[in-house]
């Protein structure tokens, strides 16, 4: 199996000297291609810390973090970007899309970051709504629609710029229970229709008797990992 | 790279107004002070062109040719020859609307009581009639019918002093070309009203009268000419150089110092103000805009998050600001034509009149359209209102993409 993500020796200290935290510590981790993985622990374990390491929205204190082959090591906070732009989607617990545009904006607004032209600009927003079963809230702003459907939007704008792996932190959190089932359900079916590769971060019980693979984190450490 | 511009225009757009409150405080504060300046900016060209107006149309003119060494020492030996065929084509062309020889020496003016230096100024009523406006000022009698008239025109202030008046007789003297001094009776025939300071420097006579008078042939010792469009002067100077470089031709500017200084000094205050108007219109941009871009960090962090590098989020915010001060701008603009087109017909100010004494007769002021202003200022005002605005937009840009991770709820 291919590693999509690879963590080797990962350790992340916020702050400095008496008021330094270790939030990781020595974390060894690879996410393979196609995998359905939650990331769960005890609040303050670090799982939020993890993903923005392997999401590159962070680098490590020490240690290495290689996404889609790319070390990450001395990348500009542009050249991050640009990883993040082609090889990462994200899901949010909340606030995940921008207020003043529609659904289908919001989610071209990624393919239009990379450059994509108009039409199949469109086509592949409409599409992607389509997948999440959303086309008929397609002109919708976000104030409009409820919890469950914006979390639908982020999945289906995650998933539009065919991303290397799509990173989702306690996007259930918001969530009635029914809803987080169903946004659960949608995100497995994509991981399963598509090998589309994710990784959520969660308390959520529900959310973990979906994984095909539990990464368990206590105080900055990996404490487990195995097929769920 | 087009179509994400297209998407940052749209989204900056929409962001510019969600908060209608503040956008609309901004737009206030932009508009209202780039009316003040285009505004202030008409007005005083409108008191400068109309005190200016004033001064030289009385008799300066727009300029005037002399013999070289008249200006330092104006007598009868710094006099010139009428002006030949290659100055008199450069004075009729269209550019000079009027040009009037003159015979201007010192002399002096005698009553039966009083005895005052003055200045003798020999005219020709025709060609003094389209250039200043002293013919149109005669008070009592009447202005010079001719060259040859040998009636004198004298200022009320002078008459008074003189203890003169219309139909009494006053003597001139002036040294004439043969180096001895002529003496002779002139008849008061008109009176004018201008300022005081031309009326007791100047009486006037026929040129050709004023010749005799001293003995000279066709000799005259200045022509003033009038240029109604200030951007012809310059070429109209260099034209008539040309035609008579042994001559020394200049402009209003060196001939009323007082006049030119006033000129410099009114486009200076309008740049002061501007620097005013812009230092309290700048805090006022910086304020909104840091207030919208602290609301709304987490956006930003998300933005960042989805892959945009920090100087996309700076140009889109930048863009915001591009669009809130542009809208302002024309807002202004658009308030200030009208405020200028409403008061096209004049703004009256001879109930200030009396404060206003350095305006010589000008107390109607017409403010005027000027394209090149209304193309200056407001393109300064976007320009560096947009600058000023990189700061907030730079706060913006320095958002952490992990924000949008941590502080979800
Ligand atoms: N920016 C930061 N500055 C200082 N400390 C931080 C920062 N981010 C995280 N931490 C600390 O690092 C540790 C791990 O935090 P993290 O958010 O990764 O935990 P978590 O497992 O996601 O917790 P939760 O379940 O509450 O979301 C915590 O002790 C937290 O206080
Ligand atoms: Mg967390």
């Amino acid at each position: 199996m291919s590693n999509i993500v690879s963590c080797r020796n990962v350790s992340k200290v916020f702050g400095h000297a008496d008021l330094a935290v270790q939030a990781l510590q020595g974390i060894n981790l690879d996410i393979h291609a196609g995998d359905f993985a939650t990331l769960a622990g005890p609040s303050g374990s670090g799982k939020t810390t993890l993903l923005n390491m392997i999401g590159a929205l962070d680098t490590p204190s020490s240690g290495e973090v290689v996404i889609d082959g790319q070390p990450l090591a001395r990348l500009t906070a542009a050249q991050l970007s640009e990883i993040r732009l082609h090889k990462v989607g994200f899901v949010f617990q909340a606030y995940n899309l921008i207020p003043v545009l529609s659904a289908r904006e919001n989610i071209e607004f990624v393919l239009e970051l990379q450059g994509v032209p108009g039409a199949e600009r469109k086509e592949r927003a409409l599409n992607a709504l389509a997948d999440v079963a959303l086309e008929g809230l397609a002109d919708r702003r976000p104030a409009q629609m409820s919890g469950g459907q914006q979390q639908r939007v982020a999945v289906a704008r995650a998933l539009v710029s065919r991303p290397a792996i799509v990173l989702a932190d306690e996007p259930t959190a918001n969530l009635d229970s029914k809803t987080s089932e169903e946004l659960i359900a949608l995100m497995y079916r994509l991981n399963q229709e598509r090998g589309t590769t994710f990784v959520i971060g969660t308390h959520d019980p529900g959310v973990m008797a979906h994984s095909k693979r539990h990464i368990q984190l206590l105080d900055g450490r990996i404490d487990g990992d195995g097929q769920g | 790279m087009s179509g994400t511009l297209h998407s940052f225009i749209q989204l900056a757009w929409r962001n510019m107004w969600r908060n209608p409150r503040r956008t609309l405080i901004t737009l206030v504060v932009v508009s209202a002070g780039l009316w003040s300046i285009l505004f202030f900016n008409a007005f005083l060209n409108a008191w400068m062109q109309s005190s200016k107006d004033a001064t030289l149309k009385l008799l300066i003119g727009s300029g005037q040719i002399h013999a070289r060494e008249y200006m330092d020492n104006p007598n009868i030996k710094t006099v010139m020859a009428p002006p030949g065929a290659r100055l008199r084509a450069a004075l009729e062309r269209p550019e000079i609307a009027a040009w009037s020889a003159r015979l201007v020496l010192p002399g002096v003016i005698q009553s039966e009581y009083k005895t005052r230096p003055v200045n003798i100024a020999g005219v020709d009523p025709a060609t003094e009639r389209r250039l200043s406006s002293i013919p149109a000022k005669i008070v009592r009698g009447r202005y010079l019918n001719g060259v040859d008239d040998d009636g004198v025109v004298l200022g009320l202030h002078m008459a008074k002093r003189l203890k003169t008046g219309l139909g009494r007789r006053v003597i001139l003297m002036s040294q004439n070309a043969d180096g001895t001094v002529s003496e002779q009776s002139f008849t008061v025939v008109g009176l004018f009203d201008a300022n005081q300071k031309t009326e007791d420097f100047y009486v006037f006579t026929g040129r050709a009268a004023d010749q005799r008078f001293l003995h000279l042939n066709a000799e005259i010792s200045e022509i003033a000419f009038a240029v109604p469009n200030d951007a012809d002067l310059d070429p109209v100077l260099t034209r008539l150089r040309a035609a008579a470089p042994q001559l020394d031709v200049r402009s209003w500017r060196q001939l009323s110092t007082y006049l030119a200084a006033t000129d410099s000094m009114m486009r200076g205050v309008i740049y002061i103000w501007l620097a005013v108007v812009f230092s309290m219109m700048a805090i006022g941009i910086v304020n909104t805009q840091l207030m919208a871009v602290f609301e709304r960090l987490h956006e930003f962090g998300l933005l960042r998050a989805l892959g945009m590098t920090p100087r996309r989020v700076l140009m889109m915010v930048s863009l915001e600001s591009l669009f809130l001060i542009g809208v302002g701008c024309l807002v202004g603009m658009a308030l200030a034509a009208l405020t200028i087109w409403g008061l096209r017909g004049g703004i009256d100010l001879s109930a200030f009149a009396k404060g206003l004494e350095l305006v010589q007769g000008g107390q109607v002021l017409f403010p005027k359209f000027d394209l090149a202003s209304f193309v200056v200022f407001p393109l300064l005002i976007w320009l560096l209102g947009i600058l000023v605005a990189l700061w907030p937009a730079s706060r913006a840009a320095k958002a952490s993409p992990v924000e949008a991770m941590r502080h979800a709820t």
